[in-house]
């Protein structure tokens, strides 16, 4: 793993190499040269396999961050790359043309994050929130209960406090 | 066209003849694993509809409901759960506090009829609405040995039996801020115990001031509905301990020790600055006659309404029962007359030494103050009703402990014997072991009929203070030596049938003999309406045991009020201080020409 990431650097700009497990790492790097590295890293050092993308929302640094993790069938190891996008405008490479598959994640990304991906296929198709008109869910700053609220009709709570109850029964007067 | 086509058709027929693949919910139901959270079931007789569930749930799918009959310590109310929004987390059983709520393993349930309202088929209360699932074994408990509760208190530091029967020092060390963090922290804020406090402290409140160690809205919450916390904080017979909802299954919140770690973390003299509103004067004068709890409190409160208060005490200190009934090491000094300065600085005028009806005159009270608060308690001992009572070696509890307070010698002698079983008996009977007396408590029932406090018994008992239960007095004769003879006989309990206590009767011939220094009678006390004198009384009717008021203590003449002991049945500081703060808020109406005051406490 360690050469991999070494023989990486002196090609990509990188950061924050962490080698969680004997045959897990993560490495944070630059979006431009990602869709490269990722690349270079399946032709050339036979990380055939995309396991999953997926996104976290860092509301209170701004950024979004998507995480690729991609396996290696002859060494048996896993390395996930990481990539800090702009939260205000959330916008990353496709890699669909890599990894078909990965146009149903970029898709679902897109729906639950907002974050775009320009050409790849169906990416703004809903994949199950149909007809929705909130804010993409997944984001921090998504206030569920309120969305509901103004969303949804409600059964109207017939709920009582049971110190208010009990005290105006036992001491009607106080 | 070939054959093929022809036959196909056929060739569905042969699945005719298997088992179904369709599984048939409604008749063969699949039951749901052991412990599958399905849905709820409620006992509800355990239930006490603290509300915790409600609370909890994350999703306002529990609403609390009337259903039953509301007593002490249950609100009457049972959770209805609304299944289009409950999320089966089951967090709603974890917390429940009486271990009512439980979920059994059924699952499905199917109901005729779409033009029904969801409220009908889509909500229910467990255990009162009748379901197919409700005594089902399997299902949802919360494990043992896993609680979001925490049900243990954090230990109070005292004295230990040796070293506090040398002095009176307080024998209960309170918490430091570690320890009272740690015990707020155990508060679920069910409000239970808001309702059941005849005050009606906002107890989760101040609790939660606590947690976020806000020392200064504490004192803020207390002072609202008790003016006297830094007693209370000691000595209050705290009925909220007794119905918290973790007492059901572990130990009750440190109340009374969590509002005592607020008032002795608050400098005395910040009081004032937390007491943000302003004060209108009203240019009325209202007279109060008593320094007790309830006399205070009516002071406090009537200060804090604008209206000129004059108080009038017939002993050398204000405090009532408060400072001549509760010895020292139980509630110190100091701490008393913190509380009472502070209501005094506030601009109160106290009389002491000057009995009503004997120094000033009821009629000239009435003539000089707009309304009267009258708070003076029982103060009349009981009398034992035997053979000897007046010999010089018998006296009563309550002037021991006058004695005692007031810095005099109660000559009690070596061995004293105490009859009853109240508070003031406990207190009579641990003051004489303080002073390095042997005493023996003898008590018409048995132990667990005491009325006294469970800690003041139980201290009693380590401080060597002897029982005798089921023991009747007979008599007192004069003995050798100037000492006296006691003499009593052991009691059977007989049953009175359910529902009413045993009563003790004397087993006939038994006779003992015990010698004695003194006899000291704390069989409880009466009323002394001596001072109730005048024209201006006369619309005043005195009842069997108390004055006649209504609820307000407002009696028949609307410019006179009581409270405190003489007045309720509880008799206890609490409800004293209650009965201050009631009468108080009906005055001001009365003097602002409304008839009762609007709002609640």
């Amino acid at each position: 793993m360690k050469t991999i990431y070494e023989d990486l650097n002196k090609r990509f700009t990188m950061s924050g190499y962490k080698q969680q497990r004997d045959d897990l790492a993560f490495v944070t790097v630059d979006k431009d040269q990602l869709v490269n590295a990722i690349t270079y890293l399946k032709d050339y050092h036979k990380f055939t396999h995309l396991a999953f993308v997926t996104a976290v929302d860092w509301l209170e640094e701004n950024e979004f961050q998507i995480t690729y993790l991609l396996h290696n069938y002859e060494l048996k190891v896993d390395l996930g790359l990481k990539v800090r996008l702009d939260r205000d405008n959330p916008t990353m490479d496709t890699i669909h043309h890599l990894w078909k598959q990965a146009r149903v994640y970029q898709r679902e990304l897109h729906e639950m994050f907002g974050i775009d991906f320009p050409g790849s296929p169906g990416v703004n198709d809903p994949m199950i929130l149909e007809s929705w008109e909130g804010p993409p869910p997944m984001r921090r700053d998504f206030d569920t209960k309120k969305y509901s609220e103004e969303t949804y009709d409600h059964r109207e709570r017939q709920h009582i406090e049971p110190e208010d109850h009990l005290r105006k029964q036992l001491y009607p007067e106080d | 066209m070939n054959l093929k086509d022809v036959l196909s058709p056929l060739y569905v027929w042969k699945r005719a003849f298997e088992k179904p693949y369709t599984i048939r919910t409604e008749k063969e139901p699949r039951p749901g694993a052991d412990r599958y959270r399905g849905f709820h079931q409620n006992d509800t007789e355990k239930c006490i509809g603290c509300g915790s569930c409600a609370e909890i749930c994350q999703n306002e799918s529990i609403d609390m409901i009337p259903v039953s009959e509301t007593k002490d310590g249950d609100s009457g109310l049972r959770p209805r759960i609304d299944y289009g929004r409950c999320c089966w987390c089951a967090l709603c059983v974890d917390i429940c506090p009486s271990s009512s709520l439980t979920m059994s393993n059924a699952y499905t349930w199917i109901e005729e009829g779409l033009d029904k309202d969801t409220r009908e088929t889509f909500c229910f209360t467990p255990g009162v609405d009748e379901k197919p699932w409700d005594n089902d074994e399997k299902g949802y408990r919360r494990p043992d040995g896993y609680d979001l509760s925490l049900l243990e208190r954090v230990e109070m530091e005292e004295l230990s039996p040796a070293e506090r029967v040398t002095s009176f020092i307080e024998m209960v060390k309170g918490f430091s801020k570690e320890q009272a963090k740690r015990e707020a922290d155990r508060c679920i804020e069910c409000g239970i115990c808001t309702a059941t406090c005849p005050g009606h402290m906002d107890i989760p409140g101040y609790i939660r001031a606590i947690r976020e160690d806000d020392i200064e809205k504490g004192i803020e919450i207390l002072y609202k509905t008790n003016p006297l916390p830094g007693v209370c904080g000691r000595i209050c017979t705290r009925r909220c301990e007794d119905v918290c909802s973790l007492s059901l299954r572990g130990e009750a919140v440190s109340i009374r020790w969590l509002k005592r770690y607020l008032t002795d973390s608050a400098e005395a003299g910040k009081y004032r600055d937390l007491l943000h509103d302003e004060v209108v004067s009203s240019g009325k004068k209202v007279a109060i006659v008593g320094t007790g709890p309830g006399g205070l409190s009516a002071a406090y409160y009537l200060l804090r309404m604008g209206h000129e208060v004059e108080i009038f005490e017939q002993n050398e200190a204000a405090g009532g029962m408060l400072r001549y009934g509760i010895p020292e090491y139980r509630l110190p000094y100091g701490s008393l007359d913190n509380d009472i300065n502070f209501i005094i600085e506030l601009g109160a005028k106290l009389h002491l030494n000057t009995k009503v009806g004997k120094d000033i005159s009821f009629d000239k009270l009435y003539k000089e103050f707009d309304a009267i608060f009258t708070s003076v308690g029982l103060t009349d001992s009981y009398k034992i009703g035997i053979e000897g009572e007046e010999l010089p070696g018998v006296t009563t509890g309550l002037t021991v402990l006058k004695a005692v307070t007031m810095g005099q010698d109660p000559k009690l002698g070596d061995h004293i014997v105490v009859i009853g079983g109240g508070n003031v008996a406990m207190d009579a009977a641990r003051t004489a072991r303080h002073l390095g007396v042997d005493v023996t408590v003898v008590y018409r029932r048995r132990l667990e009929d005491m009325p006294a406090d469970s800690d003041e018994i139980k201290e009693a008992i380590e401080e060597n203070v002897e029982f005798i239960t089921q023991g009747i007095p007979l008599k007192i004769e004069e003995g050798a030596n100037g000492k006296l003879n006691f003499i009593w006989g052991k009691a059977e309990m007989v049953d009175n049938g359910s529902g009413k206590r045993p009563s003790p009767v004397l087993i006939e011939g038994s006779r003992e003999v015990m010698e004695v220094t003194k006899v000291i009678a704390a069989i409880g006390q009466g009323a002394n309406y001596g001072w109730l004198e005048g024209e201006t009384t006369k619309q005043v009717k005195l009842g069997k045991r108390n004055i006649e008021a209504d609820r307000w203590g407002k009696t028949d003449d609307p410019k006179i009020y009581v409270g405190g002991d003489m007045f309720n049945k509880t008799a206890d500081a609490i409800s004293a201080i209650a009965d201050g703060h009631r009468s108080a808020r009906a005055i001001d109406s009365y003097l602002a020409g409304e008839e009762y005051p609007k709002d609640r406490f």
